[in-house]
């Protein structure tokens, strides 16, 4: 009589644990049902950039990158920007001053000339490495900028990127947004976002314009300074020889300017605009609200 | 008054019409939105995502292998050697970024062989910058000892001997040629200079080259290190580039003989190539079927430096 109550107990369990599993299992197949359900579910989506476009765009990141790097070192060479020679600073290059500023400003001792050189190129002293990285990166860069076109072209995506009568009406109505947007989130103010009709503000639509064409130039200044003999009338374009190296430093200071507030409103406007840059579609259909 | 008969559309209004065409094809479109279901656009996303994450690790590690030694060492000095151990497990080795690097150098030494044209002139200039111009011997400055004994050793002539030219034979036998061109470093400097010189298409022409020969290996062998020790220096020059009306021997500058720090007595300008190539105190041109040794590509430059 003593086995009795235990047998009834390890039936017990057994029927628990089946019961449990059972309800495990339904579960499973409920949350199943509601995946394909919501997978199933319709989306309307709206197609923002054409693959082309995406795949150059993220292509300039390490490209641009890559091509300050190893064109600061080739300027640190032969300096454009010069002023009279002083003790430390023999060739007067004002980018030497501005290291030897910002490496005491962040507290660097030691021997700080190149403190600039060292960390925004790949170094002084490195001209025949920073030559061959930079003809790679250039080539690399053409083809990237010939695909961007391309992308703009297919997709149709250059006609967003032209000037229109509204703007200037549009760009000071979108300064005035971004002046207010910090003191109205302070003062927990509403603040609407202006309503704009195209894929983009004015101000992007500048923005976004101005990029390729300084991209243009930038190439068409390297070629005048490579080439300065067989593409002479290039060279006169810029005027001189120094001319075009004045262009491609300007060149390059507002494609990497850029940059920053590139990323900075990319990130503030949110994952779908992100998202949008990697995979061409977005869910913010117009007619919806401005998040 | 005749009545004035219609003609159809003006030009103005031609003209009118057309642009508003451009304005209409140019016009942004309405957006395009396309119906699809959550897990369609979750499968494309995660692929396309996928893909992103694929392309950044490559492009990192790539763009890790190429990087100079000094820089891998300044941005990383404690993951350097790991890293570095790392990518030449996948097959990225030192050797390998080398002889990437040069294929590199190869393909822009192509593209600027393919700009070249003996028939086109380089720019000249209305007058030579008023600067002096910058010595730029990459060891010291020769002394003046070398000059009294100074000849030009010709080799790889067709008449199968060797001919030593002093610079007295050399002015009197060649007309002088002046022209204003830029002279422009590697380094990224220029200067336009006034030079006087022979051209060395007429001393191909006096003194021809054997049968096959495509290039001249010019040498300098009073060149100095920065120890003031002998150290030649030899660049390598195509013969269609020696041939050009602007390739100079030159032998002198800014109006007068040229001095010591400028390569006298006899130095090559070729305003077509980088200054590197413009070699100074030129002793011997030996032309050659392949293509001689050059100084500079020995240390990671370009070869044929064609501006």
């Amino acid at each position: 009589m003593q086995a009795e109550p235990e047998t009834e107990t390890r039936d017990a369990r057994r029927h628990a644990a089946a019961a449990a599993r059972a309800a495990a299992l339904a579960r499973r197949q409920a949350a199943r049902a509601a995946r394909a359900a919501s997978a199933a579910e319709p989306v309307r989506v709206v197609n923002k950039h054409d693959g082309l476009v995406r795949a150059a765009h993220w292509a300039h990141v390490p490209l641009l990158l890559g091509l300050i790097v190893s064109g600061l070192a080739i300027y640190w060479a032969a300096p454009v920007f010069r002023h009279a020679p002083t003790p430390g600073n023999p060739r007067g290059d004002y980018l030497v001053d501005a290291g030897r500023a910002l490496a005491s400003w962040f507290g660097a001792t030691g021997e700080t000339r190149y403190w600039l050189y060292e960390r925004m190129s790949v170094g002084p002293m490195q001209l025949a490495n920073a030559l061959r990285l930079h003809w790679l990166f250039a080539y690399l860069y053409m083809a990237c900028g010939a695909l961007y076109v391309a992308g703009l072209v297919r997709g149709g995506g250059w006609r967003a990127l032209l000037p229109r009568r509204s703007d200037p009406a549009e760009a000071l109505a979108m300064i005035r947004f971004y002046m207010g947007v910090i003191p109205a989130a302070l003062a927990r103010k509403p603040w609407p976002h202006p309503i704009i009709a195209g894929k983009y503000n004015a101000l992007q639509r500048a923005a976004y314009l101005t990029m390729p064409l300084v991209g243009a130039l930038v190439v068409l200044s390297g070629w005048a300074m490579h080439h300065p003999a067989t593409l002479g009338w290039l060279e006169r374009l810029f005027v001189s020889y120094d001319g075009a190296r004045i262009v491609h430093f300007a060149c390059m200071v507002i494609l990497g300017g850029f940059m920053i507030p590139h990323v900075i409103l990319a990130i503030a406007d949110g994952w779908d605009t992100l998202r949008g840059m990697v995979t061409g579609w977005s869910v913010r259909v117009k007619g919806t609200p401005h998040a | 008054m005749p009545e004035r008969r219609a003609k159809g559309p003006s030009l103005g209004e031609r003209l009118g019409t057309a642009l508003g065409r451009v304005a209409g094809a140019a016009a942004e479109r309405p957006e395009t939105t396309r119906e699809t279901t959550r897990g369609a656009l979750a499968t494309r996303s995660r692929r396309d995502f996928l893909l992103f994450g694929a392309s950044v690790v490559a492009t990192a590690v790539a763009g890790w292998w190429l990087l100079p030694e000094r820089a891998k060492r300044t941005w990383l000095p404690g993951a350097a050697d790991r890293l570095d151990t790392l990518a030449a497990r996948v097959g990225l080795t030192r050797m390998q970024r080398e002889a990437q690097l040069n294929r590199v150098l190869t393909f822009d030494d192509d593209v600027a062989e393919a700009l070249f044209s003996k028939q086109r002139e380089v720019r000249t200039y209305a007058r030579p910058d008023p600067r002096p111009l910058r010595n730029n011997y990459h060891g010291r400055t020769p002394g003046p000892e070398y000059l009294p004994g100074w000849r030009l050793n010709l080799s790889g002539l067709a008449s199968g001997r060797g001919e030593r030219l002093t610079i007295d034979e050399l002015l009197a036998r060649f007309a002088r040629h002046d022209m204003n061109t830029r002279l422009v470093c590697v380094e990224g400097w220029s200067h336009v200079v006034a030079w006087g010189g022979l051209r060395f298409a007429d001393l191909l022409a006096a003194y021809p080259p054997a049968r096959g020969m495509r290039w001249a290996a010019l040498r300098s062998g009073v060149s100095l290190n920065g120890a003031g020790e002998l150290e030649p220096y030899y660049v390598s020059i195509d013969l269609e580039t020696a041939r050009h009306p602007q390739a100079l021997l030159a032998t002198h500058h800014g109006g007068a003989p040229l001095t010591l720090a400028h390569g006298a007595p006899l130095r090559l300008v070729a305003p077509m190539k980088l200054g590197l190539k413009n070699i100074k105190a030129l002793t011997d041109i030996a032309y050659t079927a392949d293509e001689p040794a050059d100084y500079w590509n020995e240390r990671g430059y370009s070869r044929y430096d064609g501006l």
